[in-house]
């Protein structure tokens, strides 16, 4: 009474990729990202604005003047051009210091995770040490200690955020180092730094993926919190930046603060969308429940 | 549970500490520029008096390892160095400023869990009803928004629309001589929005979290035996499955300190709350070092603490824990 | 009279990825006053939903009574409302389960575990319940009650653990206790002192027991008597003796044939070769079918009911038409 069943075997990529395709707001969030990073590279040649420079009389409402769409800022400066220029700086620190913290975060946590004893004790009670620091107040510090700019916030994020990362790269390579396929490339005599690289990482590449993603998200609103906070690079238009400058005039004006807001929260919930719909495309079972 | 766990849990935070107070000196000695300069900050920056009794005071010309030594003997006395800013010592200084922190911190870490777990127990009694639907796409929500710019949306409907709650301050200045009870109704007035911003980030993830925990809980063996004693609905949900359900939340309560601590930074900044955040916020702005170290090292005290009161609080909750090591 | 309990053509469906299946199908089973009734049949067959429809603790969704009736004293449990329900369990009957391992709730004493039960239905304090609970636990055997009550489950053995379920099931002297294959989890000379146990409650108590089992020597000592089930539903009920004695349906002779010697040793069910079809793959006809040395051709087309073809009530057609 067995079922003949046409047995098709599908690549565990192409399986997550076709769950990922049905995925309504996974798919609404790669829409929005796309868009947002478009009109932050290429923005500029379709609209013609310098957010630098004071062009109108200040705190023009937004929809007043067809040439400034979303109103000026408290000197006069143009919103919308702000929004186009603030997204670069934003996004690329976001995704540079989303990459620093997977490469600490992963090599850290591979390396305890495999090795295991005295190594994994030493990486695992530093990696309790940067826990114990609060993440933004300890950016702050290594950005003004060491003068803000894009790159030193990017490293500084990075420095800051890892600990979760190589907890979970611990945990998944403690998992797949069990499994069986690593005892059978141990057997015909790979070696660690082999079994490492073509065994354990790309099996732990999923929750890993996942991670990667939502770390980005969290990099953007770190670097928004920092710029807020005036701690960004001085030189660069960023959303945190234009909330932080027009903060003190909200009661006047409430549209130069509630645009680059309104940017950061799109661009970090549409990749957390992205994020979970690979989570889920990742583990269709807990879909099922 | 057995006092040598707590013995040993406390030395393993004062190792921690010392951590942090090594980290804080080589911060200072890596940083470009001389050291001296760096402790002095910009306001004392070009008076070589004062360079000269900062090198003599830290050993500045002598070895490092002597220096070191000297500033952790500095610290164990209490001496977290001299805001020339502020003209004051730190230690006094944030003395004056943890207060607010605390109570903020506090406020906002109870308000997320009671009402997370709140909409998260109900949300797991059907799993997909639409209230499940809304915990998580608030979760979702709640986790995009960057905090400072809830807080400053906030301020605007709260000043302008819907004026019920100062959106400043932690005190109203024309209150200054009043009794206990009529300044600790007024701290609570000006608590509402701050803390109910920090909250909001949080208490949506409490609510998926305690949700997805609860589902678990609710399909286990003991779960039925409950119901098939007589228990009424409510005592399953939250005496039997919510105990067992709160083990999860309890660590990430913990690991959340120091996020929250963190997200309370910006959150003093917007709403002028008189904290920690906002003293290390002034003194970047002014290059405060000596400042800026002192509250890193007490923001790390209190994640210290708290880690080790979720260590704690996690035995009394897992019988199973109990004299264990 | 009519039984103490009485369930008349329980039918209980569940919604699967497969669709709507029939757990149970025309269930049909009586037990009295102090009467125990056996229940076996191999993994799957429903035994365990039959004993979760009586306590009305069927998980749904995604299951649900779909047709029947269970009677305890003349009441029916599948119309009574649900605060009916939770005041008639763990009162009027009980249950037993499967895991003592998982099925007492790890953050709270077993003490206080069998005194939240006594508190449910009678007007006691918490003190009060709590020392009827430390008596409970001496009366099931647990050496130094007073100091096992304020022990954690983890803290106790897999036996003793049953012993504390057992304790919290009679706590309120229930009318019917079930007992859902209360010692598998249990090493074998713990199993003959749970059975002991049991029977002496029983007696005790005049406690009817539905005996859920996979054992057929537990089934020869403690049953009066047994009920078969196959694929949800019963294919065979009659005293234990006869049913042990002259099995009739091809199923019943296959699972005693399979017992090596009654009351010696190892005896439980050794494998009858073949599998119980998924639920959502039963068709027209026997269930059994596929694994059936007697199949012909009317076995396929129609389901066989459960009738007396002489000796007692099995559901095959084979034995109807005297092919065996
Ligand atoms: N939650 C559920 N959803 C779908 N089907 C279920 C569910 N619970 C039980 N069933 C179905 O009901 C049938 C009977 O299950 P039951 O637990 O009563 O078996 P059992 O006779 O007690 O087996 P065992 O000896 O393993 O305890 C099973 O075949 C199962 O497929
Ligand atoms: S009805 Fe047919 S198939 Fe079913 S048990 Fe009887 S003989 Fe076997
Ligand atoms: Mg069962």
């Amino acid at each position: 009474m067995t079922e003949a069943v046409d047995f098709k075997p599908e690549s565990p990529a192409r399986e997550a990729w076709r769950m990922f395709r049905r995925n309504i707001p996974a798919l609404a969030g790669v829409v929005v990202l796309t868009i947002i990073v478009a009109a932050t590279l290429w923005g500029t040649f379709f609209y013609d604005g310098n957010p630098y420079r004071i062009v109108w009389a200040p705190h023009e409402a937004p929809g007043m003047t067809p040439d400034f769409p979303l109103g000026t800022d408290y000197l006069g400066r143009d919103i919308f051009a702000g929004l186009i220029a603030g997204g670069g700086p934003t996004l690329a620190v976001g995704a540079a210091a989303a990459a620093i913290t997977m490469v600490i975060g992963v090599s850290l946590g591979a390396l305890a995770g495999f090795y295991g004893g005295w190594i994994d004790n030493l990486l695992m009670r530093i990696t309790e040490f940067f826990q114990v620091l609060p993440t933004l107040l300890f950016a702050m510090v290594l950005v003004t200690l060491f003068s803000p700019t894009l790159t030193t916030i990017a490293l500084a994020i990075g420095i800051v955020s890892w600990p979760q990362t190589a907890r979970l790269t611990r945990a998944e390579v403690m998992k797949i180092k069990e499994l069986e396929y690593v005892t059978a490339a141990r057997a015909i005599g790979a070696r660690n730094r082999r079994i490492i690289w073509t065994v354990i990482l790309p099996n732990a590449a999923p929750p890993l993926i996942v991670s990667a993603t939502l770390t980005i998200g969290v990099a953007i609103l770190f670097e928004a919190g920092l710029s807020f906070l005036g701690l960004g690079d001085p030189n660069t238009m960023s959303w945190g930046l234009m909330i932080g400058t027009n903060r003190a005039y909200i009661l006047e004006a409430w549209w130069p603060v509630t645009f680059p807001g309104l940017a950061i929260f799109l661009t970090v919930f549409s990749v957390s969308l992205i994020g979970d719909g690979l989570n889920d495309a990742f583990n269709p079972k807990l879909r099922e429940r | 549970m057995s006092a040598s766990f707590l013995f040993r849990r406390l030395v393993y935070g004062l190792i921690l500490m010392l951590g942090v107070v090594v980290l804080n000196f080589l911060l200072i000695r890596l940083a470009p520029g001389d050291p001296a300069m760096v402790i002095a900050g910009e306001m004392g920056g070009g008076d070589q008096a004062l360079l000269d009794a900062i090198r003599t005071q830290y050993g500045l010309d002598r070895p490092l390892l002597t220096q070191l030594g000297i500033y952790l003997g500095n610290v164990l006395r209490g001496d977290l160095g001299q805001s020339y800013f502020f003209n004051q010592p730190v230690a006094t200084l944030i003395g004056n400023r943890i207060g607010p922190t605390i109570l903020l911190v506090l406020s906002a870490q109870v308000l997320s869990i009671l009402l997370g777990v709140f909409l998260g127990v109900i949300a797991a009694r059907k799993p997909n009803g639409a209230l499940s639907g809304f915990v998580s796409v608030v979760a979702t929500v709640g986790y995009a928004v960057p905090v400072f710019w809830t807080g400053i949306m906030l301020i605007i409907l709260f000043a302008s629309v819907f004026p019920i709650f100062p959106v400043e301050g932690m005190q109203s200045v024309r209150l200054r001589g009043a009794g206990f009870w009529v300044k600790a109704v007024d701290i609570a007035h000006h608590l509402v929005l701050p803390a109910f911003t920090l909250a909001l980030i949080y208490l949506a993830q409490y609510a998926r979290l305690s949700r997805a925990s609860m589902l678990e809980v609710l399909g286990s063996d003991y779960i039925r035996t409950a119901r098939a004693k007589g228990a009424s609905e409510r005592a399953v949900l939250f005496k039997h499955a919510l105990r067992n359900a709160s083990l999860p939340i309890l660590t990430v309560a913990g690991l959340q300190f120091g996020n929250l601590i963190s997200g309370a930074l910006l959150v003093e900044t917007v709403f002028n709350w008189p904290g920690m955040g906002r003293l290390a916020f002034e003194s970047i702005l002014r290059r405060d070092y000596p400042t800026i170290l002192g509250v890193l090292f007490f923001a790390s005290a209190m994640v210290v603490v708290a880690n080790l009161l979720t260590d704690l609080s996690y035995r009394l909750a897992d019988p199973r824990l109990r004299g264990k090591t | 009279m009519s039984a103490l309990l009485e369930i008349q053509n329980l039918r209980v469906t569940f919604n699967t990825r497969h669709g709507p299946v029939t757990a149970l199908d025309s269930v049909s089973l009586q037990v009295n006053a102090g009467e125990t009734l056996g229940v076996v049949g191999e993994s799957g067959c429903g035994k365990s939903i039959t004993a979760l429809s009586v306590m009305g603790l069927i998980p749904s969704p995604p299951g649900r009574i779909a047709g029947g009736a269970i009677r305890l004293a003349g009441e029916d449990l599948t119309r009574v409302s649900e605060a009916r329900m939770r005041a008639l369990r763990g009162a009027e009957m009980a249950m037993i389960f499967q895991e003592p391992m998982t099925s007492l709730n790890p953050v709270f004493t077993v003490g206080d575990q069998i005194a939240e039960a006594i508190m449910l239905h009678q007007k006691v304090g918490h003190a009060q319940a709590f020392r009827d609970a430390v008596a409970l636990l001496d009366r099931v055997g647990i050496p130094s009650p007073e100091r096992r009550a304020r022990d954690y489950p983890h803290q106790l053995s897999g036996g003793m653990r049953q012993r504390v379920m057992i304790a919290m099931a009679v706590s309120c002297r229930p009318k019917v206790l079930i007992a859902d294959e209360p010692t598998t989890a249990l090493d074998v000379t713990v199993q003959a002192q749970i059975f002991d146990l049991l029977n002496e409650i029983q007696r005790d108590f005049g406690a009817a027991i539905i005996l859920i089992t996979h054992d057929m020597g537990a089934i020869s000592e403690m049953a009066d008597r047994v009920a078969v089930m196959y694929a949800g539903r019963v294919i065979e009920q009659a005293s234990a003796d006869d049913v042990l004695d002259h099995p009739q349906h091809p199923y019943t002779r296959g699972l005693i044939s399979c017992i090596p010697a009654l009351g010696k040793g190892d005896t439980e069910l050794r494998e009858i070769p073949g599998v119980v079809p998924p639920l959502h793959m039963l068709g027209a006809g026997c269930a059994f079918a596929e694994r059936c040395a007697h199949r012909f051709d009317r076995c396929d087309t129609e389901k066989p009911s459960l009738v007396d073809h002489g000796h007692h009530p099995a559901a095959c057609h084979a034995v109807e038409e005297g092919r065996i």
